[in-house]
């Protein structure tokens, strides 16, 4: 416990000795974080919104004129029993009509002259949201087109495959982004405590000379680079939060739906990158210290 | 104490020590002697493990230097005080911080480490300079905080490289003086030097390295 405090305190005084290598290593580190987190931030927005949006998607399924209402109930009945299925709206001719004239709005003259409906029925379905994959929505699409009574079936087939590519190339690029940043900050605590190490050869050699302990050698290091992480990951965090919060205030002012595009972290999310920060900043001053021979 | 038991060393395959074998006895104090590039400072380097032997043993204070793992060798030099020509001050720490870091090593309680730092600063009559920064004593006075550091942590063996090589005559004088006192209470003593008059008439044993080899011994 005493070597633990001497440690610190070595580690700290070794910060305010060389404070401007320091303060360089940590506002790298920091910017560092910003950029994960903030990608990551992006990144589960984004997911969030593509959620919100799959929520309302769902299948167009145009039922054959001919058909008569009991076998529209069968298929409805169909429809409900179907475990990937979890909603089942009906819609007559005359309500997709309705619907129709109030799209048209004052426009709606264009259908009073109709001697009849020329409008389906249809049913919409909305699917389990895990299973909005575009290949297997078309291949349930194709299975139900080929039941009896139904006409057609229409879904946004290449909305939803965009929305699985962006969906996918971005949590792809925030594991690629991650792991650069990762091995970046990993680098920059290496650099600079192996020139801390170097600079301090003297001490190194005599201390081993004196009977010290490879444990005691390495741990103010260790500290010092545990130091570095937790600050630079704190200034990432607030500065994270800072700009989260302006985009709240400054971006809701020019337009309003942001708000609830944007989605807010709990404190845990605001912790965790200092211990980022720490975890990666220790790995690099492990490896900086390296074997000490004696 | 030191045992060598026909101990050989190279480097490379420039032979530095050839076939020695000598014991020194426990409290002893003896000379090693020679001219430069005899072999001296390789035989301390192989007492405090800094050099492992190629062919031979040695054993010092009950350890054999040859078998020793890396991470045993701290606690190897506890018990090895070392002085050397050059000092090895730390010019950022104080004369009591140099001398606690000794103490530190041992995870010692801080209150402890004061009492003794200051006791053995009493013994080298250095107690008003403790919080002065080495850059700032004479040669004389910094090879005093380098004998308290080393006699800090009460070692069996004290290994001194020409200890009086960069100090004027009186200086050295009292340096000898203090070799004396911490042999006196029971410490083994080995000095390497090759100024002779550091151990003319003083009837200790004196080992004189010639060619790599023992040459022969005599009492100063």
């Amino acid at each position: 416990m005493r070597t633990f405090i001497y440690s610190v305190q070595t580690a700290y005084k070794s910060i305010l000795r060389d404070k401007w290598i320091n303060l360089l290593t940590i506002l790298s580190i920091s910017i560092c974080l910003l950029i994960i987190s903030a990608f990551v931030t992006i990144t589960m927005n984004m997911d969030s919104l593509l959620n919100r949006w799959s929520k309302s998607f769902g299948l167009v399924v145009y039922l054959d004129d001919s058909l008569n209402s009991e076998a529209e109930n069968t298929l409805k009945e169909f429809f409900q029993k179907d475990p990937d299925i979890i909603g089942v709206k009906y819609i007559s001719k005359e309500d997709a009509l309705e619907e129709l004239r109030l799209v048209l709005g004052s426009n709606a003259e264009i259908i009073e002259g109709l001697k009849e409906n020329p409008l389906p029925s249809s049913f919409e379905l909305k699917l389990k949201s895990e299973l909005l994959d575009s290949e297997f929505v078309k291949q349930k699409a194709a299975e139900i087109t080929n039941m009896t009574g139904v006409e057609e079936v229409q879904y946004g087939e290449k909305w939803l495959s965009s929305l699985n590519t962006i969906s996918r190339i971005m949590k792809l690029s925030a594991t690629f982004l991650g792991t650069a940043i990762f091995i970046a900050i990993i680098f920059i605590t290496y650099n600079t405590i192996k020139i801390f190490f170097y600079r301090r050869n003297d001490e190194i050699e005599t201390l081993k000379l004196l009977g010290a302990t490879r444990g005691f050698i390495r741990l103010p290091f260790l500290i010092e680079g545990l130091f570095i992480g937790i600050i630079s990951g704190i200034i990432g965090s607030l500065a994270l939060y800072g700009i989260q919060s302006f985009i709240l205030i400054k971006g809701t002012e020019v337009l309003p739906a942001i708000r609830a595009m944007i989605i807010t972290f709990p404190l845990e999310v605001y912790l965790s990158v200092p211990i980022a920060g720490a975890i990666m900043s220790f790995t690099g001053s492990l490896i900086a210290v390296g074997k000490i021979k004696y | 104490m030191i045992r060598f038991s026909d101990v050989t060393k190279s480097y490379n395959d420039d032979v530095v020590i050839k076939d020695i074998s000598l014991l020194i006895e426990k409290g002893e104090l003896a000379y090693i002697t020679g001219p430069s590039g005899a072999g001296k400072t390789t035989l301390l380097k192989l007492i405090y493990a800094a050099e492992k032997p190629d062919k031979g043993q040695i054993v010092v204070a009950g350890w054999d230097i040859g078998k020793l793992k890396q991470s045993t060798i701290p606690y190897l030099r506890r018990n090895v005080g070392i002085v050397f020509q050059d000092f090895r001050l730390l010019n950022n720490k104080t004369v009591f911080d140099n001398i606690a870091l000794a103490l530190r090593i041992h995870d010692m309680h801080p209150k402890e480490i004061k009492k003794d730092v200051n006791a053995v600063l009493k013994e080298v009559h250095l107690s008003h300079k403790s919080q002065i920064y080495p850059q700032h004593l004479s040669g004389g006075e910094q090879q005093r905080v380098v004998i308290a550091r080393a006699m800090v942590s009460k070692p069996t063996v004290l290994l001194a490289d020409e200890p009086t090589g960069n100090l004027d005559d009186k200086t050295s004088d009292s340096i000898m003086d203090l070799f004396r006192e911490i042999n006196a209470i029971g410490t083994t003593v080995l000095l390497a030097t090759h100024d002779t008059s550091l151990f003319q008439g003083t009837g200790r044993r004196v080992i004189h390295i010639k060619n790599k080899q023992i040459a022969g011994e005599e009492i100063g």
